[in-house]
């Protein structure tokens, strides 16, 4: 096991070194940023002056080598735009996004998990079908386009939930104002649920998807027709023989699902003016602030590769003839 | 009922009573107004102001030298009065008496100094609109206290008097004594400025809360505290401003406009803006090769062209609005009124053509040439490029569009003057001076001349505007816009119309400047 981590971590490091190098390369590859940090009006030696201000006139592999020696020393750089570390820029963000995400992925799996189930059991009825056509549906939706119905369906036409914006928890229980947390919490809610479903839906109609077919290839198993053969009810047998065993698979998909919901965020954030890391750095792409990009993608990456890891080490825990060698 | 259902039960009946509360308590009060823009600021620091979005909000911060008005005129604001020294290189401005920053210092000529050398400072790295283009603009040298209330601005050069003027009414003026004592991050998140509102609060990509400065005498605050709110997503600000949750909106969509105008509770406010929106015909030899590039040299056919497009159908079916068509690159009222905007007459654009020696050939066409134009920047750019294509293409120059993304490859292209043959752009202008929107081609070799043009006539006329009277100054910009208007660099559009939607609840006046005031907005 110890190897296996060891082997995982150095696999890890290398594949935060590619993706630290490719969105280098892929943002100074569009363009010159410096066009972005000067007037409409300004001249030929301005652009100059601003790009030597900026550290965009050295060479591109001086620039990068620069930003790893400072990477190891635990600095991501300060960002152009906001001139503030851009590590502590993002860690602002991440307690709004987080709430999202978690939101988003409770909805997903608590819905998903009976649904999925009810329509294994429900196997070729019309119910059973029509569940999968709107999993088929919540698949193939934009983000964008069920934001906005939900917005001027549910906020504007019902006036059932407010339109746009944030209420932070996670952020005052951070700072130690728990009163203020706890009080925020209907409101916060009210607010998560518009932007929630958007972020999740995808998620959950996915989801649906899996247990069900987990389960019915559970269902079939010849220690289910023994367990019916006994006499047992249809409902312990779902839940206690069939359920358990359609979850692994769910579970390895559930830990990956953190780290998509994290990354499918951005859609959601925007069109719900909602202030996360999603649109910090959708913002900073557009406006080139290469530290504040390189230091989310840097984040990112690493929570990616971290979630991957323990799910990989669950998944062998859940499953013990599954071997890590 | 089961434990289960009662709970249940009780849930959905809190949800029920709490959500019009919520809902409810969204609305603004009387004290407050809200606005909502698509972009926050990068940072609550004056030397760093980049955008439109920025400035709104600092303009409500900090005090200016002077300002300028809706109309255009530059009023006294922090300053009462300016003298200008023989050579015309040196301004100086006297403060107002008794003026303070929100902090409560004293606010003098040494402030005035101070504002002006901290954003020089090479040290600071600025890269904001005061460093990065009022002081190049304005061949800034230094700043110095003549006086407790008298501080003067050194420049390098004598300057038209209303262009300097207004270029300087971009600096925002702050106190010494508190950013002095403060690093530049700490300056970047706490603004202590001069103007009738002070900073309270800035949610990152949320919002910034500002509140009435009490007894502030320079200008009238009609609310209590303004929340400039983030919305980046268009149909979502339209949401807001329908449920009565905002009361001023930025950049409403063409295609929303009637469900504002339908909704009873806003309505939209279309302004044409004083950005100048035309196509580039490039002089750039890198060109030289490219086909219809020695056409577009000739100018009869640059003239012929102009016939080609019809403008206000363009306005009227693409940007929702009707539109003036641009008769030069000056906005009215600063413009030479003796010049009548091109008409769209096809048969005339295809007279001159053929005069010009360029006659249909057997398959109907004259020339080929592209035209290049960004998508995302202005208002329904990539579909006003394609229909600029299309009218071309009507009169026998075949036209390929080439739509390409603003900030990636259309803007650094732009800047390093390699598009066209002919190619779509916009560019900011003003109200306060026919100089400054003439400023695009103060040179030859401008950085802001995209199209190389090389007139002779125009550019010795520029030099002479320097240090002139405004009436002789009138006469010479007069005398340039028709050497423009008959040798056209640009194929003239139209100022770029600006939509606003505005609550049925308040009083407030959109700007043609795109900028948004609101100290004198008031409840109805």
């Amino acid at each position: 096991m110890g190897t296996y981590i060891a082997r995982r971590l150095l696999q890890s490091i290398l594949v935060m070194l590619g993706v630290t190098l490719l969105s280098f390369l892929t943002l100074h590859l569009a363009g010159d940023p410096t066009y972005l940090y000067v007037s409409e009006r300004a001249s030929e030696q301005e652009i100059i002056d601003t790009r030597q201000k900026l550290g965009f006139d050295r060479p591109l592999p001086v620039q990068y080598f620069d930003f790893l020696g400072r990477l190891l020393q635990g600095d991501l750089g300060t960002s152009l735009r906001a001139r503030k570390p851009a590590l502590e820029l993002v860690m602002e963000r991440l307690p709004a996004t987080l709430e999202l995400t978690l939101f988003a992925m409770f909805l997903s799996t608590i819905l998903a998990i009976p649904i999925g189930i009810y329509s294994a059991t429900k196997r070729g009825t019309p119910l059973d079908g029509g569940i999968m056509l709107f999993a088929m549906l919540g698949q193939s939706i934009p983000g964008f386009w069920l934001g906005i119905m939900l917005i001027l369906s549910v906020g504007l036409g019902l006036r059932w939930l407010p339109i746009s914006g944030h209420i932070p928890v996670i952020q005052p229980a951070l700072e130690g104002d728990i009163s203020t947390a706890i009080s925020n919490v209907p409101n916060a809610l009210l607010h998560l649920i518009m932007p929630g479903i958007t972020v999740g839906v995808f998620s959950l109609s996915r989801n649906a998807r899996l247990v069900r077919s987990s389960m019915l290839e559970v269902l079939s198993q010849d220690y289910i027709v023994t367990a019916r053969s006994k006499g047992l009810a249809e409902r312990r047998i779902t839940f206690n023989h069939a359920f358990r065993n359609a979850l692994i698979p769910v579970v390895t998909i559930l830990g990956l699902e953190f780290g998509f919901l994290l990354s499918g965020v951005v859609v959601a954030e925007t069109v719900f003016s909602w202030p996360g890391v999603g649109r910090l750095v959708f913002n900073a792409i557009n406006q080139r602030d290469i530290p504040l990009v390189q230091a989310s993608v840097v984040l990112f990456s690493l929570l990616f590769v971290m979630l991957n890891l323990i799910v990989d080490l669950l998944y062998a825990q859940l499953d013990p003839r599954i071997r890590l060698n | 009922m089961s434990r289960k259902s009662r709970f249940s039960l009780l849930f959905i009946v809190l949800l029920l009573v709490t959500m019009p509360m919520v809902i409810q308590a969204q609305t603004p009060d009387e004290t407050t107004l809200v606005i909502a823009q698509s972009v926050d600021v990068g940072a609550l620091e004056p030397a760093l102001i980049n955008s439109r979005a920025e400035s709104n909000i600092f303009n409500h911060l900090y005090g200016t030298l002077f300002e300028i008005s809706e109309n255009g005129t530059l009023d006294p604001y922090l300053a009462t009065s300016y003298t200008i020294s023989e050579d015309g290189t040196e301004w100086t401005f006297t403060l107002n008496e008794g003026l303070t920053c929100h902090d409560g210092e004293p606010l003098t000529a040494d402030d005035v100094v101070y504002s002006f050398q901290r954003a020089a400072d090479p040290a600071n790295a600025f890269t904001g609109n005061t460093a990065g283009f009022v002081f190049p603009s304005v061949g800034y040298v230094d700043a110095r206290v003549d006086g407790d209330l008298e501080a003067t601005i050194i420049t390098d050069r004598a300057q038209s008097e209303p262009l300097r003027l207004g270029l300087l009414s971009e600096v925002y003026i702050h106190c010494q004594d508190y950013y002095s004592s403060i690093t530049l991050e700490e300056a970047a998140e706490n603004p202590v400025g001069s103007g009738p509102y002070r900073f309270v609060e800035w949610v990152r990509d949320d919002y910034v809360l500002i509140e009435k400065v009490p007894d502030y005498t320079l200008r009238t605050a009609g609310f209590d505290q303004i929340y400039w709110r983030v919305i980046p997503e268009a149909s979502t600000r339209v949401a807001e401003l329908i449920a009565g949750n905002v009361d001023i909106i930025a950049n409403v969509p063409p295609d929303q406009v009637a469900a504002v105008d339908n909704s009873g509770s806003a309505t939209v406010q279309a302004v044409s803006g004083t950005r100048r929106m035309y196509v580039g015909f490039q002089f750039g030899e890198a060109f030289a090769d490219a086909p219809g590039y020695e056409a577009i040299q000739n100018t009869d056919v640059r003239v012929a062209l102009q016939h080609a497009i019809d403008v206000p159908t363009i306005c009227a079916t693409l940007l929702g609005t009707d539109c003036e068509r641009a008769s030069s690159m000056v906005n009215p009222p600063n413009n030479n009124p003796e010049l009548s905007p091109y008409t769209y007459d096809a048969a005339e654009a295809e007279r001159l053509l053929d005069e010009a020696g360029y006659p249909r050939g057997e398959n109907g066409v004259r020339f080929e040439i592209t035209l290049m134009g960004p998508r995302g920047r202005y208002l329904n750019d990539a579909n006003v490029v394609q229909a600029i294509g299309q009218y071309l293409t009507d009169v026998g120059v075949q036209t390929t569009v080439e739509i390409l993304d603003w900030s990636s490859d259309y803007l650094p292209r732009v800047r390093e003057k390699n598009v066209g043959p002919l190619f779509f752009l916009g560019s900011g202008g003003s109200t306060w001076s026919a100089l400054y929107d003439m400023a695009d081609l103060s040179a030859p070799t401008a950085g802001t001349n995209y199209t190389n043009w090389m007139n002779e006539e125009w550019f010795s006329l520029w030099d002479s505007t320097a240090g002139l009277d405004p009436a002789a100054e009138r006469e010479v910009v007069n005398e340039m816009l028709e050497v423009f208007y008959n040798d056209p660099p640009w194929l003239l559009l139209y100022f770029q119309p600006d939509f606003y939607g505005v609550s049925n609840r308040i009083e407030w006046q959109a700007r043609r400047d795109e900028q948004i005031v609101v100290y004198g907005a008031t409840l109805k």
